[in-house]
């Protein structure tokens, strides 16, 4: 008898609270939406010429009516800003870069609040939290996960006046009016970290660990092991998944295995980096940087790597969207952005003290070669694993590296699972 | 290197942790208490025990600060349990929550910090013997410290008079009370010492396997512990090849991509907990005529239909 | 004792509560909330540790977990799977068993209903698509359940065993499917399946992400209830539970009684499996109901296995679950805050709120 009355008890003196405190909200509330509607007012104009340059875009079309009708893009005005991270913001990889970045929007607008949520499961919890940001009067979304995209475009379905806009996936259908992906082309400052590996080598054996064969990845690994070879014929790079983005202890086992078969220089694409590091350390091998500047933790056997500097380009999505102008934009799309355009968000780490000075003028000179309208580190021809050709001769563009990039090139070893 | 000696090398070295953890949880069960809250324990130890060696710069000192965090974490499953009548599996769950929140609370500036670790060792004159030396002699010290746990362990249990206390107090504890002793100090001190055991494991996976702190880096091995014991009827000998198995099972994918074959890891991850569930189906009557009475109370509330 | 016997309600004796027994009952409400009392104490000395004004958190906590209809939502689509797979705790429990298996049972839900899904390639869909993956998923969840009751009538190996080993498996079934054969070729390149068609997707109600689900879980427990209080099922579920040895005297099936508990169970929990893939995730993924298990287990034992209870017990959970994303936004703590959090809950109402010792 006695427990059966417990719970029913907790529950609604929490479901009192809840309706006290609800109305109390709703009167808060009421305030706020008023000033809003006069800085609204205020971005109409602006909104209006933009109107005219997105009618082109059939897709947007209709939303893009609503919004002219209103004076306001999505976004427009917004007082917030969220971001939400698949794992912790303090992880000493992807997702700190990322948090990082948005710290760096903090900075750029101090007028702003920017909300972050950490460890936001790529499934429909992250619907939740978005809706969370949303009805805590966030206009702006950057769901920085690649796996946050179904979420991501549940959320800006359902919100045609917040923009939603996802970090690394690429959107297959037509691309949301207020919706769109965005990433660098990371595939270059790997085949420039692939060159110095390649002369590093002494065994011809690199090693990558990775989590999954997911597009982005599998160009890396291509153009780290392209990068190389340009400057080393004989070199192979051996690959190991762990089927997780930070699992430390599948990290150690598949540095061992990759050490046990040769490999002299390692680098990964994981979310946490440190463990890798330091195996490569204890075990007097080398490693390549992934996501964060590691150098202190591999004074020896540094080499170089690529890290990510997200301020900028989250700034100016967040300044188009804050104008209004965001559909019919560039970010209105799958936007990507590299050495061509002079603002890749994933850079170059410094040079350990191994890479001499004619590798760094190879790396220089291959950089030039890239950033430049006929280079591309996927210049054809590029044969895949099984001799099939994979780009044909020419420079491909970056939705076709995107697109192309499903199997291992040639002098990869290892098989992408099945899929 | 052979693929034999890099799996069952990894499987030694991946299985560390799990070893302690399930040695710890074997002390709590004989006693008569099981604890679903090793994850939290094993967490516990590699968060205080990172966080301690990088403060200290001594990672032994981290041992004892891991071991004191996972015990201490254990203590709260025994007071529940055993002086507020709360059950032991939902308590043990709780446990686990609470050691995942609290680490990942206090972990985050760790992190990023440098801490000194164990590295492997090669044991001069055993180390060289072809394969079994290669296997279990070139690895960190609390390898070889599990290496003595072991045996200890066992003689403690099977052979000396605390362990007739300790079985006691898990099985007939009318026994203990005619010998004019008291039970809750045994179960106390053995789901402490458990915890303790766990934390240890929590040391070897943070300052000797992975050389890192993360959050939620124990990945269920607290789980894989509870499984072994199972397995093994908290037997440390049976412990010990049990934890190896699931260490070989995780180190057998790298070493078979790093050679080119491509594998369904989670095909593999499987077999541990199916080679489990078989040991106990062809053993099932005996084993379960193993079980200490007090577990039984546990593990079934009711006598078998 | 025969199946149409008149059922002797056990708790029909509250009726008839002395003055002590309220007493008694009075005392234990009073000891639960001084219990919650302290272990919201204890947490907001952790959130005055990290910097944080406790008296604001919880305020914040409070209205914009309850007073913001998206978060509303989120606590009931997050409930609908608790509630079915603790309802799978809380039958066996009638019978003395303890189902640890929730977790596997919810997923191996899942890969049935999916299954369906791949199988029929889009041929049927609407109510008949539902109703075929909602039974594939409820024989599946059934048949892992039972699987461990057959283990244990046959072998002796205890159930709760058992039944924890399965999760893991389970778990590597969807993780196999999923990583290789069921793998969306068209996909992203992470490892998930297709997403089932719209005309296999629950209703939604309304505007809300809450789905039909919701309304399955209700009826459920509601059914549990009633078969609890007035079946002779029900009835002898209790007395197989009560004493094992007493029931096969009066004649009882004790060996159909546990396998249909847990079969029934399980089928529970397999549909839960089925309403988060129809209902809110459309697709397996890796992740899929992680930890739902476990939180269905605790939830179950927080209620004491009382069908109405368990469901509140799930709400409760769900809601302190989601009250993490305002101690993240508000309060800017960790996200690994709210686990804290709800340790210390479960913790104080498993440990304080009875007054027994040692079990």
């Amino acid at each position: 008898m006695r427990s059966r009355l417990l719970l029913p008890a907790i529950v609604a003196s929490l479901s009192l609270f809840a309706v006290g405190c609800s109305s109390d909200s709703a009167d808060t509330t009421a305030a706020p939406v008023e000033t809003e509607a006069a800085v609204a007012e205020t971005e109409a104009p602006v909104a209006e010429t933009e109107a005219v340059a997105a009618e082109t875009e059939a897709v947007a079309a209709e939303t893009e009516a609503a919004a002219a009708a209103t004076g306001t893009g999505p976004g427009a005005g917004s007082k917030k800003v969220g971001f939400i991270f698949v794992g912790p913001k303090d992880d000493y990889g992807y997702n700190q870069a990322a948090y990082e970045g948005s710290q760096a929007v903090a900075a750029k607008f101090p007028d702003l609040e920017v909300l972050t949520a950490e460890n936001v499961p790529e499934d429909d919890n992250a619907t939740r939290v978005m809706e969370k940001m949303i009805s805590d009067g966030a206009k702006i979304i950057f769901a920085t996960s690649y796996g946050h995209l179904d979420p991501a475009l549940k959320v800006a379905a359902a919100h045609p006046d917040v923009v939603v806009i996802q970090q690394g996936n690429f959107i297959n259908d037509a691309v949301p009016a207020n919706s769109g992906t965005y990433f660098g082309t990371v595939y270059e400052p790997v085949y420039l970290a692939g060159i110095a590996a390649g002369k590093a080598t002494k065994t011809d054996k690199l090693g990558y660990v990775y989590a999954f064969p997911i597009p982005q990845t599998i160009a890396n690994i291509n153009a780290f092991q392209l990068g190389a070879l340009s400057v080393n014929p004989k070199v192979e790079t051996l690959v190991v998944n762990t089927s997780n983005w930070c699992d430390p202890a599948k990290q150690a086992e598949a540095a061992k295995s990759l050490f046990a078969q040769d490999v002299d220089v390692i680098t990964q694409h994981q979310d946490c980096t440190a463990t890798i590091t330091k195996a490569a350390e204890e075990a007097g091998k080398m490693v390549v940087g992934y996501h964060a500047d590691a150098s202190t933790l591999a004074a020896k056997g540094w080499v170089t790597g690529s890290e990510w500097s997200w301020g900028d380009l989250y700034s100016d999505i967040v300044q188009t969207s804050l104008d209004g102008k965001f559909t019919g934009s560039k970010y209105n799309a799958n936007y990507r952005v590299g050495f061509k355009d002079g603002g890749n968000p994933f850079v170059q780490s410094k040079f350990g003290s191994m890479v001499d000075d004619a590798t760094k003028a190879l790396i220089d000179e291959a950089k030039t070669k890239i950033s430049g309208a006929d280079g591309s580190p996927f210049t054809g021809p590029v044969l895949a694993q099984d001799g099939s050709e994979m780009f044909p001769a020419g420079v491909p563009d970056y939705a076709t590296v995107e697109s192309k990039n499903t199997v291992f090139v040639k002098g990869v070893v290892g098989d992408i699972p099945k899929g | 290197m052979s693929m034999f000696v890099e799996v069952l090398t990894g499987g030694v070295r991946g299985g560390t942790s799990i070893l302690y953890a399930a040695l710890g949880e074997s002390v709590s069960e004989r006693a008569g208490v099981v604890n679903l809250g090793t994850e939290g324990s094993i967490l516990a130890g590699a968060l205080a025990g990172y966080a301690i060696a990088a403060e200290t710069g001594h990672p032994w000192l981290g041992v004892l600060a891991g071991a004191f965090a996972g015990g201490l974490l254990a203590l709260v499953h025994a007071f529940i349990v055993l002086h507020r009548g709360g059950n032991q599996l939902a308590t043990g769950l709780v446990i686990l929550f609470l050691g995942l929140g609290l680490t990942s609370l206090f972990g985050v500036s760790y992190v990023q910090a440098l801490a000194p670790t164990f590295r492997a060792v090669e044991i001069p004159v055993v180390g060289s013997i072809p394969v079994v030396g290669e296997i279990l002699f070139r690895q960190d010290p609390l390898v070889y410290l599990s290496y003595v746990m072991v045996p200890a362990l066992w003689w403690f249990i099977s052979r000396s008079r605390w362990g007739v206390i300790l079985r006691a107090s898990g099985e007939r504890t009318e026994v203990l009370l005619a010998n004019g002793r008291r039970v809750l100090p045994v179960q106390y001190a053995a789901v402490v010492a458990g915890g303790m055991l766990a934390g240890i494991g929590g040391v070897h996976l943070s300052t000797a396997y992975t050389k890192a702190w993360f959050e939620n880096m124990a990945q269920g091995r607290g789980f894989v512990a509870v499984a072994v014991v199972m397995f093994a009827a908290r037997q440390p000998f049976k412990v010990a090849g049990g934890a190896y198995l699931f260490g070989a099972a995780l180190a057998l994918s790298p070493a078979l991509q790093a050679r080119g074959y491509g594998i369904n890891q989670f095909a593999l991850d499987a077999v541990p907990y199916l080679t489990t569930l078989i040991v106990l189906i062809v053993l099932g009557r005996r084993r379960n005529a193993d079980l200490p009475e007090g577990l039984s109370k546990v593990f079934q509330a009711s006598p078998s239909g | 004792m025969s199946a149409t016997a008149p059922i002797a309600d056990p708790t029909g004796s509250a009726a008839r509560a002395t003055l002590a027994q309220r007493l008694a009952a009075a005392r234990g409400v009073g000891r639960l909330l001084v219990a919650l009392a302290a272990a919201l104490a204890l947490f907001a000395v952790l959130m005055v540790i990290k910097g944080v004004n406790p008296v604001t958190a919880y305020k914040d906590m409070v209205t914009s977990t309850f007073g913001d209809s998206s978060q509303i939502a989120g606590i009931l689509v997050r409930a609908t799977p608790l509630i079915l797979a603790s309802l799978a705790v809380a039958i066996p429990a009638r019978a003395g068993l303890i189902n640890v298996g929730g977790e596997g049972q919810l997923i191996i839900g899942g890969v049935a209903a999916m299954g369906v899904s791949l199988a029929a390639d889009g041929r049927v869909s609407g109510p008949i698509a539902l109703i075929l993956m909602g039974l594939a998923a409820a024989i599946a969840g059934g048949l892992w359940a039972a699987l461990a009751a057959v283990l244990r009538i046959t072998v002796g190996i205890a159930e709760s065993v058992t039944t924890l080993l399965l999760n893991y498996i389970a778990i590597d079934v969807m993780f196999f499917l999923i990583y290789d054969r069921w793998k969306d070729r068209k996909g992203s390149g992470q490892p998930a399946t297709r997403a089932v068609s719209p005309g296999e997707q629950l209703p939604l109600w309304g505007n809300t992400r809450v789905h039909l689900g919701l309304l399955i879980a209700v009826v459920a427990t509601f059914v549990v209830y009633a078969v609890f209080r007035g079946t002779s099922w029900g009835f002898r579920l209790r007395v197989v539970g009560g004493n094992t040895e007493a029931a096969r005297r009066a004649g009882l099936n004790v060996r159909a009684l546990i396998i249909s508990s847990m079969l029934t169970g399980g089928a529970l929990a397999g549909l839960g499996g089925f309403t988060q893939l129809a209902g809110a995730e459309f697709k397996l993924r890796s992740g899929f109901l992680f930890g739902y298990g476990y939180v269905a287990f605790l939830a179950s034992w927080l209620a004491r296995h009382r069908p109405i209870g368990v469901m509140l017990a799930c709400v409760l959970l769900s809601s302190i679950a989601i009250s993490g994303d305002s101690l993240q936004l508000d309060s800017k703590l960790p996200a690994a805050s709210v686990n804290v959090l709800m340790a210390l809950v479960l913790l104080g109402v498993f440990g304080f709120s009875k007054r027994e010792a040692k079990s």
